[in-house]
């Protein structure tokens, strides 16, 4: 099972209710799997600052790991904002040049951190439980944006923990994010090949190759709907995933069109999700809802 | 007319409430605000109307006997599973697997069916005003799918006896699925149809591209051993 769903404002506001919009789809999956939820949203990024959301641990002494955590990328910029709700710490660095160093820096040497997002618009917040604890504990409906991703997860491959929860951030590439309901069955084979390669993968959740894979060949110069097409014949098994940069919120269902995706579009919004019944708890109004059919690839342009 | 609204009632509220309000002898009900919830009207074995006032979720009165049923919305994955008689009709699109197993009736889809439409039907049409997805009308057995629109990727694979007309492009033939010449009584068939269920303009029914099982896979030989590779 797993509940996917997408959202992108098409009025032009930065700052719109992206947050409730979301929560209130994931709401309505919230049967489709209990074990974790989680969304990325994007924000307007208009400061230009790198955000970051840092996985202190599972458990442990998380206000001790911060403080190392904040030693470490002095520096690297300048830290115009520290907060800690649970078990992240979200940081706001300006005039971080580099990225990936602060990424390596946060992480070095300590297996319990993690920085679960990174990027000048996106922000990923995930944790074991239901949508309800979600927006409980981070205020998720409170959150204003342009467009976002959330999910709610059934585990059937893989650990139930923060990390292996989605959406997931494609470490190293900022401000790519990816939600995925169904199995990549060539995941082993994948896996192995970036492993080769020295890519570090964090989980063994399958879906976090997706990230991977789109983030490889973004770098190499692919459009978002060039790697989501390139990506059907790449991955074997059942999927519909959507996948958001900070310009474009896009998906893609696998040739034998075995996992559900629900799309509509109208005049103000785009929404989708794994099933009808998220679009209407969460958009009012009157517009029609389309089922994906196999193989199909869109992206829409914000 | 009796009315019953979705908001603030479970899906088991809601259809037991249709079962008492038709055990009372009432013929002609309404579901306001389904929004899109799954299992709406399920087993609904009298010849009552129903009409629901917006999408439904999955499994939209599958395996009922009787009733007209009109939603004025979409559908979601299995609308009309295993329908034995009545007509079911779609003011919207249509999920995965619409009127799969379906025995009898008639279910008519006024926009586009996703993937396997119309699969193992064993009786009744299956009427897609719109284009249907990959696979519809998998391993048919009896029955009539019409697709007036254009059709995905194996369309009519592995079928028996169910025989398919297409208005539109068929994008690719499914295993064993043939072309067939469309005789006088098929066009007669089609026209009456048609005429009955969509608005004008209607397709003409000479323009539809008749299709059925080749056979070859009704028994096993040797000698086809590569079909039958990929078919499985």
């Amino acid at each position: 099972m797993c509940g996917i769903v997408g959202f992108l404002d098409k009025t032009h506001n930065a700052h719109a209710a992206v947050g409730s919009v979301l929560c209130a789809m994931l709401r309505a999956l919230g049967c489709r799997g209990p074990d974790s939820a989680g969304v990325a949203l994007y924000g307007s990024g208009e400061a230009g600052d790198l955000v970051l959301q840092i996985k202190l641990g599972e458990r442990g002494d998380f206000e001790a790991r911060s403080q190392e955590i904040v030693a470490r990328v002095q520096g690297l910029g300048t830290l115009r904002e520290r907060s800690r709700t649970a078990a992240y710490l979200r940081l706001v660095l300006s005039d971080a040049d580099d990225p990936r160093q602060v990424e390596r820096l946060i992480e070095a040497d300590d297996h319990h951190v993690e920085v679960v997002s990174m990027g000048r618009h996106l922000e990923i917040v995930k944790q074991v439980g239901s949508p309800q604890s979600l927006d409980a504990t981070y205020g998720v409906s409170k959150w204003t944006g342009t467009h976002g991703l959330g999910h709610t997860r059934l585990s059937t491959e893989s650990r139930i923990d923060l990390s292996h929860s989605q959406p997931f951030w494609a470490h190293g590439y900022p401000d790519l994010a990816i939600v995925h309901n169904g199995h990549i069955t060539n995941y082993d084979t994948m896996r192995r090949r970036y492993a080769q390669r020295g890519v570090r993968l964090y989980t063994h959740n399958d879906s976090e190759i997706i990230g991977v894979y789109l983030a490889e060949r973004l770098s190499r110069g692919s459009t978002l709907g060039e790697a989501l097409q390139a990506s059907l014949t790449d991955f074997d098994g059942s999927f519909s995933y959507l996948a958001a940069t900070p310009q474009a919120l896009g998906f893609a269902k696998d040739p034998f069109a075995l996992k559900p995706l629900l799309v509509t579009e109208t005049e103000t919004f785009v929404a989708v999700a794994t099933e009808e019944i998220a679009i209407r708890a969460a958009c009012a109004g009157t517009y029609t809802v389309r089922e994906a059919q196999a193989r199909e690839v869109r992206v829409w342009q914000r | 007319m009796a009315e019953i609204s979705y908001e603030g009632q479970t899906t088991r509220e809601i259809n037991a409430a249709l079962r008492r309000l038709v055990a009372q002898g009432e013929t002609e009900l309404v579901v306001r605000h389904p929004g899109a919830r799954h299992n709406l009207g399920v087993a609904t074995v009298q010849p009552v109307r129903l009409t629901f006032a917006g999408s439904v979720g999955y499994y939209c009165v599958g395996m009922s006997d009787g009733p007209t049923v009109e939603i004025h919305g979409s559908a979601g994955w299995g609308l009309a599973e295993s329908l034995l008689s009545g007509v079911v009709m779609v003011h919207g699109n249509a999920g995965n697997g619409a009127a799969a197993s379906m025995r009898g009736g008639t279910v008519v889809i006024y926009g586009d069916a996703a993937a396997r439409a119309g699969v193992s039907m064993k009786g009744g049409t299956l009427l897609i005003g719109g284009n249907c997805g990959y696979m519809a009308g998998f391993m048919g057995q009896k029955g009539t799918l019409i697709v007036c629109g254009d059709t995905g990727e194996a369309f009519a694979d592995s079928m028996y006896e169910t025989v398919c007309f297409v208005g539109g492009r068929i994008a690719e033939l499914g295993n064993d699925a043939i072309l067939a010449e469309l005789t006088a009584e098929d066009a007669t068939f089609l026209a009456t149809t048609l005429t009955r269920y969509l608005n004008a303009p209607l397709p003409d029914p000479a323009s539809f591209t008749k299709v059925v099982a080749g056979r070859k896979l009704w028994n096993f030989d040797q000698r086809e051993w590569a079909i039958w590779r990929e078919a499985l």
